[in-house]
């Protein structure tokens, strides 16, 4: 009910309003997501290796949740980067 | 009993016959402990690792899917540590949900058939195959419906 902040500001002239994201795994309908599945999850880091913020991804909470628990075994396992230099 | 899931990196220094030997070590060490192994998948092979582990560039993936009590992981991971070819594990319960690949839990034989043959596959392999024959069907019925249809057209080529 209230995580739509961007939607609702009122955009000065022109400015295209920034479109609504929705969760991918909610789309996909998926319930777990692997840690195993690194192309997926490479989609959700930065340059750096860093994960993004649900701001930027547009995942929902539960899918954050357990996106970032994925990737951080990714990592422990040397599947992800922790950092890229 | 609880579904587990491991994943551990040897060293892939070590030459083919150490390395198979450690697997089936580790194996050995479920069975021995009450687990029982559903599928050791050596598929991955060699992978560059994500980052150097002991100034090492690569590992060699071994997937282990198992069936345990409680205890055991505790138990493995003791091992594993103490292994020094082993550079990183990692055991994590599962959870029967719908995976971004493909389910992990394969899918046995129609409903009705496990019965007949059971006696059979015993037969052929003592160990393994009475346990999955006889707990696979009651879990297949509840979840391999929903789980198989959206995962088989998602699913990213590795």
């Amino acid at each position: 009910m209230s995580e739509d902040r961007g939607e609702r500001r009122p955009r000065p002239r022109g400015g295209r309003r920034p479109r609504r994201k929705v969760c991918s795994f909610c789309v996909d309908k998926i319930e777990y997501i692997d840690y195993k599945d690194i192309n997926r999850l490479r989609r959700f880091t930065n340059e750096r290796g860093k994960i993004l913020p649900r701001r930027m991804s547009g995942n929902c909470a539960k899918h954050q949740r357990q996106l970032s628990e994925a990737i951080k075994r990714a990592r422990a396992i040397a599947l992800m980067p922790y950092t890229v230099e | 009993m609880n579904r587990y899931e491991m994943i551990y990196i040897i060293d892939a220094d070590l030459e083919e016959a150490a390395r198979k030997e450690l697997i089936e070590k580790v194996s050995a060490l479920i069975t021995n402990n009450g687990g029982e192994i559903e599928k050791v998948d050596e598929t991955w092979g060699k992978r560059k690792l994500a980052y150097a582990i002991d100034y090492k560039t690569e590992g060699w993936y071994v997937l282990v899917n198992f069936k345990a009590p409680v205890e055991l992981p505790r138990e493995l991971e003791r091992n594993l540590q103490i292994n020094e070819n082993v550079l990183r594990y990692l055991v994590i319960k599962l959870v029967e949900k719908k995976a971004s690949v493909k389910p992990r839990p394969e899918r046995p034989a129609p409903v009705a058939a496990p019965v007949e043959e059971a006696p059979a596959a015993e037969e052929a392999a003592p160990a393994e195959a009475a346990p999955v024959a006889k707990e696979a069907p009651a879990e297949a019925a509840e979840e391999a419906a929903p789980a198989e249809a959206p995962a088989a057209e998602e699913t990213p080529a590795e």
